[in-house]
């Protein structure tokens, strides 16, 4: 109880950046110390960051194991894919989106940013409703891209210029190496009119994603492929984030801190399981609700932390002074 | 030089009216502190702050720039954090909803009358120390009110609010008011309201809602510690009383309520009704139907009023302490979890009241619509709907300010109190 009573109330701003500072410092370093993760991790660490990653984001391979010939790909040895995808789904299942929240590498940098901004004192932006809606389905077309390009390369109606097309337009391949001094990603393939347009386009993007990151707390991962491609699998996770709509009184706490203004977070009041596509469990919603119990995240079925009054005064601060 | 005759005294119309008005204070005060044993001692704060205010006229903030307001949604954080004093003007006097009926078409709400009346007989004792208000466009007659206290002199600021709760359209709307109140508040006071200032009356008005909270959470208990007419008084108090003095008080008779409930204390009769109190709000000394609920062997252990639960129940939560994420806050905080009838759904109210009765372990519901009130009398409908889909027995008042006729009204609340016991016991 006493341990419950001391989860509940934690200082999670501090418990996130001290959590995503280690597994930041993981991935994009481990691999020097010989820490290898394989390569279906669920999350942004980049193959590219070569010198340092401990483990590989499961985009590159996938991406690799798609573009194979057809007549490979559809035949016994095509299951090399599945038994990558299951992997996949192994580290995915215990954590759910807590991988974005809590361990991409791109998230904390995007988080960083945002401490940046705050430091300044400059306001956030933030999209309406129409343009949520409408941006929201970008991370679908990535998703789309990423599988139906390769395929395409195997059943050669494009050529292998266009290989692993995302990881060329993602920011965290040009951007994870630099932190182990790698430049090496910063240019525009010109080889090829596939590598230049890919090239280029990621060159564009991760100027937006520096940019926009600045303004917008968690930019890209509203457009992220793997939020998307995790949203299939969600259901399956033993790790949920559950509402408990009786409780709820709609004051919109959680919807107003929550990084990615997912709305149906305060206004939904009859999901039980209340995961939505774009939410990174980062579980800012829990820590700001001051409603006993109308949040929690259980694991197994086992609530770990929820939202309560006592929490919610320490972390504003609320506290007598005695 | 003449030399002075001795003059016959004759009682001006103003001075007719706060003796009136004293009178019915203090009618009121003796129920509440004498009708009923077992008062809470440090109740006797806010007995004799009630006596002070309204039976021996002392102003409860000289010379402080008191802001007067209209409805639960002002920000109080704001007004405080200019310097400003907020006192809310619903007001609870039959003698003042005399006066009032002038203004306003017969069938009208009492409270809104009884506002206008004391605004315009400067009567109470905060009441000719206000010169702005800030009335938000809630219902109809407290928008239509706003005329009319321009035209007793006043200085109305018009603080719109949405229709709508729900949309984003209508939650940015009312961010914009939020944040135009914001800069337009300091011209009222004097001083601009600071990000430092904002963040200390957030926390401010944060600690005493928490102390409200933990008072609340109390009324839990079977046996129930505390009545449900001390309850309201406290908050009550809370419309003009200064926040850190009421937060002491309010903190010291937790305390005290803690002991009670430690020693299993019961306020009420051994087998009273628990009542959820709703509609239309109870405001001093208007505490007519909960007082004849308790004098009927009720006890109110919860409520969903304007007055009591919905003014100090949720809070504002920050992400960034900086004024453009302050202030938003404070907009939702007021907008989305507000359970006022004049929204266009009450989806929210009713989820409301069958939360608070399951976790209050409430026996029924009653609720009070003044006569003239058409947001609380056309929601009956629906509410009384919903509690009879959850099995829970509501009993629907239409009452006024007017002294008359409570024989029929308290048999009714009496037959009602019987009926519930009955329940109880085939349960």
């Amino acid at each position: 109880m006493k341990i419950k009573a001391a989860i509940d109330h934690m200082d999670l701003r501090r418990f996130r950046f001290w959590f995503q500072l280690s597994a930041f410092l993981l991935l994009v370093y481990g691999g020097r110390l010989a820490i290898n993760l394989g390569t279906s991790l669920p999350t942004f660490s980049c193959g590219y960051n070569k010198s340092g990653t401990a483990g590989v984001c499961y985009l590159l391979p996938l991406q690799h194991q798609l573009a194979q010939p057809w007549e490979r790909l559809f035949s016994p040895a095509g299951v090399m894919v599945l038994s990558g995808l299951g992997i996949f789904l192994l580290w995915f299942v215990a954590l759910n989106k807590a991988w974005c929240g809590f361990i991409c590498p791109l998230g904390t940098i995007q988080d960083w940013i945002t401490a940046l901004r705050k430091k300044m004192g400059i306001r956030y932006s933030t999209y309406t409703d129409e343009q949520f809606k409408k941006l929201s389905l970008i991370k679908y077309v990535f998703l789309l891209i990423l599988i139906f390009v390769p395929l395409a390369i195997g059943g050669q109606f494009l050529s292998h210029d266009w290989g692993t097309p995302f990881c060329q337009l993602c920011p965290a391949r040009m951007i994870i190496p630099l932190f182990n001094g790698d430049f090496s990603q910063w240019v525009i393939d010109f080889s090829s009119t596939g590598r230049m347009v890919l090239t280029a386009l990621g060159m564009f993007i991760t100027g937006l994603f520096l940019i926009g990151s600045f303004l917008k707390k968690r930019f890209f991962c509203f457009f992220c492929p793997m939020g998307a491609f995790h949203y299939i699998f969600s259901k399956l996770s033993i790790f949920k984030l559950k509402k408990e709509g009786d409780k709820c009184t709609v004051c919109g706490d959680c919807y107003r801190v929550c990084d990615m203004q997912i709305k149906p977070i305060a206004d939904d009041v009859v999901s039980k399981d209340i995961l939505m596509d774009d939410c990174i469990l980062c579980l800012k919603c829990v820590a700001s609700c001051p409603e006993q119990g109308a949040l929690r995240v259980d694991i197994l079925g086992k609530t770990v932390f929820e939202s309560t009054k006592g929490g919610f005064v320490k972390r504003m601060g609320l506290e007598a002074k005695k | 030089m003449s030399t002075e005759l001795p003059q016959h005294q004759v009682e001006t119309s103003q001075q007719r009216h706060i003796r009136h008005q004293g009178m019915e204070a203090s009618g009121v005060l003796d129920t509440v502190e004498k009708g009923f044993g077992g008062n809470p001692e440090a109740m006797q704060y806010f007995y004799d702050l009630f006596r002070d205010v309204y039976c021996e006229g002392i102003k409860p903030h000289p010379d402080k720039e008191m802001i007067g307001t209209m409805c639960v949604q002002i920000p109080d954080e704001i007004i405080h954090a200019a310097g400003g004093i907020p006192v809310r003007l619903c007001n609870g006097f039959y003698t003042d909803e005399e006066v009032g009926g002038d203004f306003m078409p017969a069938k009208s709400c009492s409270l809104v009358k009884a506002s206008l009346g004391m605004l315009k007989s400067e009567t109470n004792p905060y009441s000719d120390g206000i010169k702005s208000i800030i009335n938000p466009t809630t219902c109809d007659q407290k928008k239509k009110a706003a005329g009319m206290m321009r035209e007793m002199g006043y200085q109305v600021y018009d603080m719109e609010l949405p229709p709508v709760k729900e949309s984003e359209e209508g939650r940015e709307y009312w961010r914009r008011s939020v944040r135009k109140f914001t800069h337009e508040v300091g011209k009222l006071t004097g001083k601009k309201v600071t990000r430092k200032n904002l963040k200390a009356t957030i926390k401010q008005v944060g600690q005493a809602q928490l102390t409200y909270h933990r008072l609340n959470e109390l009324r839990k208990n079977t046996p129930i510690p505390i009545l449900g007419k001390d309850i309201f008084m406290v908050t009550n108090a809370y419309f003009f009383d200064d926040l850190t003095r009421w937060t002491a008080a309010t903190e010291k008779l937790c305390t005290e309520i803690e002991a009670r409930v430690a020693e299993g204390y019961n306020a009420a009769g051994r087998r009273s009704p628990r009542i959820v109190f709703t509609g239309s709000p109870p405001v001093f000394p208007n505490l007519k139907i909960p007082l004849m609920i308790e004098q009927a062997d009720g006890v109110i252990v919860a409520d969903e009023t304007c007055s009591s639960n919905r003014l100090l129940n949720d809070m504002v939560s920050v992400d960034e302490w900086f004024m453009y994420d302050m202030v938003d806050a404070i907009a939702d905080r007021y907008l989305k979890s507000c359970t006022c009838p004049i929204f266009t759904m009450n989806d929210d109210r009713i989820r409301r009241l069958i939360e608070l009765v399951r976790t209050f372990k409430a026996d029924g519901v009653i609720y009070q619509a003044f006569s003239g009130c058409s947001v609380y009398e056309m929601e009956q409908r629906s509410v009384a709907k919903a509690m009879e889909k959850e099995g829970i027995p509501m009993l629907y008042i239409e009452t006024d300010y007017s002294p008359s006729g409570t024989g029929q009204l308290s048999t009714r609340i009496e037959a009602f109190m019987e009926s519930l016991k009955v329940r109880g016991r085939q349960k």
